[in-house]
This record gives C-alpha cells, sequence and structure tokens, in this order.
C-alpha cells in the first residue's frame, strides 16, 4: 500500500502548501466590523501571539489589527495552561511576542518566572489601576464576571442566594456545582483566600465539601449540566451561559443569578495581555495591546462575545448584569502569582476533586 | 534457515528508533532532577497513592471489558453468518477517532438525566437513567472508545486463522467453545495482549474522559498541578511512565510464554453458523455500534442543527465557513496520512528486529516504544520543543515545521501499529523465505517480494489504527504544528472551550465522516485481512 498511497500524499501536501498566504489584505464579517476601513499596505513587520483566547473570539480583533496596521500577526492558539508551560521551556528564545491568557493564573506563573517584559505606560493608562499590574507585566483587556448559573425549572428565583457563604447552608445539600480545579475557579480561590484570609476561605471550602457539592472539572460543562437539570446551580464565570443561550435558546434552562455587588461570588476575572521579555518586536506589541483597547474592539467584546469591557469610556451591554465593586486587580496580583502553590494545596486537600 | 542474527543495518536502525522514542522520557527525567521534584517522596503519600490505585482500577476494568468486547465483537463480524458484516467492519474503528474531551462530554450529553435520550428511554418506562459519572462513567465510555485497540488485531488474526486447526478440534471431539479455548485462543492471544496492553496505557493517560466524568487519577493531579507546583507534576508524570514501563515488561514476559504464531494461507478460515444465537450476537454488534458511534454522533449532530437551524433564522452567524474547515480538514488528513506512512517505516524495522531475528536491540526499542504510549501528549510537545531547542541549528531548521509534528505524532502513535506489525511480520512462513534465499534472491528481493506482499494487509491495518488515532490528536496538535496550521481537533477544541457547541459539533461530525470514509477505504483494500 505505501506506494500506492505516495501520489496521494504527494498530491495533499502541495495542495496545503498551496493554500498559503496572499497578497493584499481583505477582510469581512466581523472583522469589518471593528475596522470598516480600507486595509493598510503590509508594512512587512510582524507580531507573534501565544493566545490562550481562542480563536472564534479573537481571530476577528486580529484580523482587523492586521488590517488597520499593516503588520502581519501570527497565532498559535492553545490552552493558557499549555502555552505558559511552552513558553516556560522556550525560555528567551520562544518566538513569542504578545501572550493573551484567558485567566490571571497562567500570566501569574510567567511572571514568578521573570519571562514577562515591562508594557509601555501609554497602554497601561488606557485601563483603571485595578485592570494592570502595578509592576506593568499585564494589562487587563476584558472581564468575565463569577455568577451563580440556576436551572431555572429546578430552582425558583426566590431562593436564591446572595452570598456564596449561603451555600454552605443545608438547604444547598448537594446542589451546587464548582469547577474546583479549573483555572479561574483557582484564580477565584486565590483572591478569596486575599480578601478574607486563608482560613476563611479554606474553611469555605470545606465546608462546601461536607455540604456534599459537586466538582465538575470546568465552567462549560456545569453550565451545560445545569442546563439539563442534572444540578441546580453552579459557580462559574458568566460568560458561558450566553453562549449557550445563544446557541439553544429556550431549551436551554439555565440563566445567571449575579450574587450581591460586594460578595466575593461577584468578582470580575479579566482575560489578560503581556509582552514577553524576549519579544523581538516590543514596539508591534504594544501597539497590539493598546489595539485591544480602542473603542471599536472594546465595543466588539462587549456587544458580540458578551464580556465586560475595561478600557474607559466604553459602556457595558445593556444584557450584562452591572458590575460590582470588587474586581480582581483591586487585589495585590503579584502576590497573588506566589500564592497559587497555598491555593493549589488546599483546594487538594478539601478533597474537592472526589466530589 | 532464516538468520538467527540481525543484519548490522537493521540494529542501527533500531537503535535509532529507541532513542528518538526516548526523548519524552529522557527529558522527564532531566526535568525531575532539575526542577527538585521528588518522585519517591511522592510515591507513598496519600495525595499520589490514592489517585494512582484509582488509576490502576479503572486501567485493569477497562482492560478486561475492552479485551473481552474486542474479542467477541472481531469473532462474530469475522467467523460467523452475521448480517451486514461489512458495514460492522466500517462502522467499528469509529470509536477511535472521538477525541475524548468532547467525545465524553457527547455521551454525557446523550445518555444522562436530562439528555437526549431521555424522552426514548421514559416513552419505554426507564425514567431513572443512571448518571455516568466516576469510576463506573470512565469505565464504561473508556470501553466504548478503547475496544477498537483489541478489535482491529485480533479481527485480522482471525481472519487469516486457517480452519483446519479447528476442524481438527471439533474432529477429535471438542465442542465449539472447547475449540475456540484451546486452539483459537492459544493463536490470537497473541494480538489480544498486545491489543490490552494499549487499552490499559491508553486508559492510564487518559486526561479528557476522567475528567468529564469526575473520576480523580494522576492525569487529574498532573494537570492542575502543571502551573502551580511544576515539579510535582513532572514528578508524578515520571511515576506514571514507570508504572507503564512495568507493565509493559510484565506483557513481555507474558507473551514470551504463549504459543508461535502458525499461519498457512492455502486453509480458508472457518464460518459458524449462529444458529439460535444469531440474535444475541446480532444485539451485541447493534449496542455495541448504538452506544459507541450513535450515542454520542448524536449529541454531536444536536449540536451543530442547533446552530445551522439558529443561523437560518438570523441569529447569531456561525465562526466558521466553509474555507475554514476545508483547511482544517485538509490539513487533518494530510498529516494523519502522512503520519501513517512514518510510523510504518519507524516500526516495521522493529517488528523485523523482535519477530524474526529475536534481536535484544530491538526487544529493547519495542518496550521503549509502547511504553512511550502512556505519556501525556502535552509532556511529548513540550520534551520536543526541549530537545529542539538544545539541538543548535538542527533545531532551528525544525522549529515550526510539518517534520517535527509528524516526529511527534509518530512518537506519540507508532506503539499502536507496533503489536500488528509483529504479528504480520511473524505471519511470514518460514519456507517461503527459505525458499526466496535458496533461488538467489538478496535480501532486497526478499522483503520486496517475499515479505512485503505477505505483511501488507496487516501493516495497513496497523497503519489505519495510527492515522485513525493522529486526527484526534490535541496537545501535540496544538504546540508542536507549524503556526497556522488548524487541524479538525484543534478547531473542535476552540470551539467547544468557549461553549461555540454549534461550530465544535459540526465539525467533530466532519472528523467522523472522514474517518468512515477512512475506515471504509481500508475494509475495501482487506486490511483486516492478515
Amino acid at each position: 500500500m505505501p506506494t500506492r498511497l505516495l501520489p496521494l500524499l504527494a498530491i495533499l501536501t502541495l495542495f496545503v502548501a498551496s493554500c498559503g498566504s496572499s497578497g493584499q489584505l481583505q477582510i469581512d464579517g466581523l472583522a469589518a466590523e471593528i475596522n470598516p476601513e480600507k486595509c493598510v499596505e503590509n508594512s512587512g513587520e510582524e507580531v507573534t501571539i501565544y493566545s490562550g483566547r481562542t480563536e472564534n473570539l479573537i481571530e476577528p480583533v486580529l484580523e482587523a489589527f492586521a488590517c488597520a496596521t499593516g503588520v502581519s500577526v501570527q497565532v498559535r492558539w492553545g490552552s493558557s495552561t499549555q502555552l505558559a508551560l511552552l513558553i516556560d521551556e522556550e525560555g528567551n528564545r520562544s518566538p513569542a511576542d504578545v501572550f493573551l491568557s484567558r485567566s490571571p493564573g497562567p500570566v501569574g506563573f510567567l511572571e514568578s518566572k521573570d519571562l514577562l517584559g515591562t508594557i509601555d505606560d501609554s497602554v497601561l493608562n488606557l485601563v483603571s489601576e485595578e485592570n494592570r499590574s502595578s509592576e506593568g507585566s499585564w494589562v487587563g483587556f476584558s472581564g468575565r464576571k463569577r455568577v451563580l448559573v440556576h436551572n431555572v425549572d429546578l430552582v425558583l428565583d426566590a431562593e436564591l442566594p446572595r452570598s456564596v457563604f449561603d451555600l454552605t447552608e443545608e438547604k444547598w445539600r448537594g446542589k451546587v456545582a464548582i469547577p474546583g480545579t479549573n483555572g479561574s475557579f483557582v484564580d477565584w480561590f486565590t483572591v478569596f483566600r486575599d480578601q478574607y484570609g486563608t482560613d476563611i476561605a479554606a474553611k469555605w471550602l470545606n465546608d462546601m465539601v461536607d455540604n456534599d457539592a459537586r466538582y465538575y472539572p470546568n465552567n462549560r460543562s456545569i453550565v451545560e449540566a445545569v442546563g439539563r437539570g442534572e444540578i441546580e446551580v453552579g459557580l462559574v464565570n458568566h460568560y458561558y451561559n450566553y453562549q449557550e443561550v445563544a446557541a439553544a435558546g429556550d431549551k436551554h434552562r439555565a440563566r445567571n443569578h449575579d450574587l450581591d455587588d460586594t460578595d466575593i461570588g461577584s468578582l470580575l476575572i479579566i482575560t489578560a495581555a503581556s509582552v514577553l521579555d524576549s519579544a523581538k518586536n516590543p514596539e508591534k506589541a504594544n501597539e497590539l495591546l493598546s489595539y485591544l483597547l480602542t473603542d471599536s474592539v472594546q465595543r466588539y467584546f462587549t456587544n458580540r462575545t458578551f464580556e465586560y469591557p475595561l478600557a474607559a469610556g466604553v459602556q457595558p451591554n445593556a444584557l450584562l448584569p452591572k458590575l460590582s465593586a470588587l474586581e480582581i486587580g483591586s487585589v495585590d496580583f503579584d502576590a497573588l502569582g506566589g500564592g497559587f502553590e497555598e491555593t493549589a494545596k488546599i483546594i487538594e486537600a478539601s478533597g474537592i476533586q472526589n466530589q | 534457515m532464516t538468520p538467527t542474527r540481525a543484519p548490522r543495518e537493521l540494529r542501527l536502525v533500531g537503535l535509532i528508533c529507541s532513542m528518538a522514542f526516548a526523548f519524552p522520557g529522557l527529558y522527564l527525567i532531566w526535568r525531575n532532577f532539575t526542577s527538585g521534584a521528588d518522585p519517591l517522596g511522592l510515591l507513598f503519600i496519600r495525595q499520589t497513592l490514592e489517585p494512582f490505585w484509582r488509576t490502576v482500577r479503572l486501567a485493569v476494568l477497562v482492560s478486561l471489558s475492552a479485551a473481552g468486547l474486542g474479542t467477541a465483537l472481531a469473532w462474530c463480524t469475522t467467523r460467523t453468518d452475521l448480517p451486514f458484516p461489512r458495514l460492522c467492519r466500517i462502522l467499528l474503528p469509529i470509536p477511535l477517532v472521538f477525541p475524548t474531551f468532547i467525545g465524553a462530554a457527547a455521551f454525557i450529553r446523550t445518555l444522562n438525566p436530562g439528555g437526549l435520550t431521555n424522552d426514548i428511554f421514559a416513552s419505554i418506562g426507564i425514567n431513572e437513567t443512571p448518571e455516568l459519572r466516576g469510576l463506573f462513567g470512565a469505565w464504561f465510555v473508556l470501553t466504548l472508545f478503547c475496544y477498537p485497540y483489541v478489535y482491529l488485531p485480533v479481527a485480522a488474526r482471525l481472519r487469516q486463522l486457517p480452519g483446519s486447526f479447528e476442524q481438527s478440534a471439533l474432529i477429535l471431539g471438542d465442542t465449539a467453545p472447547q475449540a475456540f479455548r484451546r486452539v483459537v485462543l492459544r493463536q490470537i492471544s497473541g494480538s489480544l495482549t498486545a491489543g490490552t496492553l494499549l487499552v490499559f496505557l491508553y486508559t492510564i493517560s487518559d486526561f479528557g474522559a476522567v475528567q468529564l466524568m469526575r473520576y480523580d487519577t494522576l492525569t487529574r493531579a498532573i494537570e492542575s498541578n502543571y502551573l502551580a507546583r511544576p515539579p510535582m507534576a513532572f514528578a508524578l508524570s515520571l511515576i506514571l511512565l514507570i508504572f507503564a514501563g512495568v507493565v509493559v515488561l510484565a506483557e513481555r514476559s507474558v507473551n514470551r510464554r504463549l504459543p508461535e504464531v502458525k499461519s498457512r494461507r492455502t486453509s480458508q478460515p472457518m464460518t459458524y453458523a449462529l444458529g439460535r444465537w444469531k440474535t444475541p450476537a446480532m444485539l451485541l454488534v447493534g449496542a455495541t455500534l448504538a452506544f459507541a458511534v450513535v450515542a454520542p454522533t448524536a449529541a454531536l449532530i444536536d449540536w451543530a442543527a442547533d446552530g445551522l437551524l439558529r443561523t437560518q433564522r438570523g441569529g447569531r452567524p456561525l465562526t466558521i465557513d466553509a474555507s475554514k474547515v476545508i483547511e482544517a480538514t485538509t490539513n487533518t488528513l494530510s498529516s494523519s496520512l502522512i503520519t501513517g506512512f512514518v510510523a510504518l517505516l519507524a516500526v516495521t524495522p522493529i517488528a523485523f528486529l523482535v519477530g524474526r531475528y529475536r534481536d535484544r536491540i530491538g526487544r529493547m526499542t519495542h518496550s521503549v516504544v509502547i511504553a512511550t504510549f502512556a505519556v501525556p501528549g502535552i509532556l511529548i510537545a513540550l520534551s520536543l520543543r526541549f530537545w529542539t531547542l538544545r539541538s543548535g541549528f538542527v533545531g532551528d531548521l525544525l522549529y515550526d515545521s510539518m517534520a517535527l509534528l509528524i516526529f511527534a505524532y509518530v512518537v506519540r502513535f507508532a506503539s499502536l501499529a507496533m503489536g500488528t506489525a509483529l504479528v504480520a511480520v511473524k505471519t511470514v512462513p518460514d519456507g517461503l523465505h527459505d525458499a526466496a534465499s535458496t533461488l538467489g534472491a538478496d535480501k532486497w528481493r526478499r522483503f520486496r517480494s517475499v515479505d512485503l506482499p505477505v505483511m501488507r494487509p496487516g501493516l495497513l491495518a496497523a497503519g489505519g489504527l495510527v492515522i485513525l488515532s493522529t486526527m484526534k490528536e490535541l496537545p501535540i496538535s496544538l504546540i508542536v504544528a507549524p503556526i497556522g496550521f488548524p487541524t479538525l481537533t484543534t478547531r473542535i477544541f476552540g470551539s467547544f472551550e468557549d461553549a461555540f457547541v454549534a461550530e465544535a459539533g459540526i465539525m467533530a461530525v466532519i472528523l467522523v465522516c472522514t474517518s468512515a470514509l477512512l475506515s471504509w477505504f481500508l475494509v475495501l483494500r482487506r486490511a483486516d485481512h492478515l
């Protein structure tokens, strides 16, 4: 067989090779919505991005950037954790200029390894102080709020709690889903420790385990399970339910519930961008970061992907619940980075992963 | 007589292969030293022992059930008068192609409470279906994902097993079950243990299915420690790899005591009339296909249909278009076909060393290749980045190239081809070989005109296993692939991560259809007629 398959393989390889890039950039769809202008001539410059944000959400933004600036963009898509590990492995020989992370943890990891460079002040100043690093090593560019997702057939609105601390009560026994080892939950729990002290945070988690809280691997699987009625409520990022409703409408039986504004359960988790210390093109990397924070991109995030805009002056989509006072940036993020190891130990010791 | 000493160039190839396949293991050992990890200290603490014990329990259960199911399916489809044998043979390998992160989610979507089959079950009076989770859920799903590792090699072996053996046994007074135990089982035991070993190793390395089933194994402990406590993640991975090595060595010592494989190509395999067993046999095959192929595909189609209908009604438009789908499909097909071909090139010399010459280097390489199957894909990806960074200009040349991607895939999956290729080598009758050499044919001529034609179907089956598995590979496709080389699986992952279920569903359905086409091609080429 090998000899007979060879020509087929050769043709396929040639075909793939010929599908390469073409000349003048043209954009349409969502990218054109972000940048309606005609594309600038290619400048020959290039930025390489490792993106833990997935292409469905970010690709139009990057296309619009390439169109608006003439800088061509190379992207390696992946999970934020795996890309952070890759950058750590590559060290200062990494081809990446920019790292986009869907939660703060991986950025904190790279910061603790001294792999992040300093972002220009002009970019940092585009967001308020809570949403950027005091060291200048990362900047938030969109936000996702923690909420309680609930099944509308199984839980009445009047029964819904106001704080995560209510969930340790007997009436919630066996009814709460927790994404115990998921990145954004780990980040959230680290902030929880920072705000309330480790003892209170650890006690809450242990009480949840005692109250038969059920473990799920990630936000998406919780939203799906709550939608089916497999479990009553779950602690997740607000964003996933919007996508499920967008996909299935009323057939999907779950809705978001906002806990009290001042409750830790209403924390805003940011998605972060950083420039690598070893970036070959830091100037264009900074230009990209500032582009992420332009009005048109921020409006795209809130209107098309249902996230919270972080740049000053852009209003959140009216559909989104109003923002609480507590934002992740109000926490010392650098301490947070180092705190992950302790968080991992507490979560592991609580035994939530076996629930 | 066949020469007992292997040709030197063959041993050299074997040695090079063993080094290539040792990359991930050596990387892990190096990382354990440099990160100050303490694998020995971790070995006997509760946090390691508990997930480790759960991993072992799951792997043993899945191995047993997949071995039983795979063998039964192979026997039914090859040796009996089961209706629609060809359709069954095309459909049965398909579960191999489901990436577990979406495959397991699709199972949950279809079968769990409130799922798609709820109404169907309710209409026949079943109101409470068990929730797929924990040990039961992980066992159920992994058995259905893994039985092809046993089914394919055993079916290939059964087709080629001469019927005369069983006829002799029956004439001498054995009942059919006795003949199966005393003759058939002994003859398929090599393929059976090799396939079961793959199931075992796959199960201990799986992350996607166990995490969705919420069954806490070692891979979950590794995964959640990568960033928080890297030394611990490396140490646990090393423990996993060493455990895999021990299991591989154990299988080898069992395998050595198994009877020799016999073949005679003139005699037709026996066909049994199922008689009153026809209904149970059809139920078994039907239920397997319903659960392993139809159930997950139903959820995928449901997701895809929702998205397409929504777009029709003017809701949020899909984020993919035809050109993106075509690009991902061609990338998937080209990279997996090339991987299948290269894996055969790598594995065949090793199979010769072990099967024909019983060479020490060959046996060592064989063990290294197979144990590597238990290394999580992300670690293979990171280890290749590690080695290319440290190999000067060769590394620069390879970085971001197709060649490196194919190499990584081969390291990950060549083990799947190993067992089948080994049986294929052993089935070349010595007499044929000796006759050719008496007639003055040199070794290349002998390889081309004697070995290759006899081994061809077996090698095709082995290549098929590799190809179907490569199509679903995720971490290597994300981390090692050249920038701008999306595959169907990376696209599915990207969409599914952010709950773009319609896009994920559409591309997963395309992945399943593509694999069915490949499977059809392999059946057409009689790849299961070893």
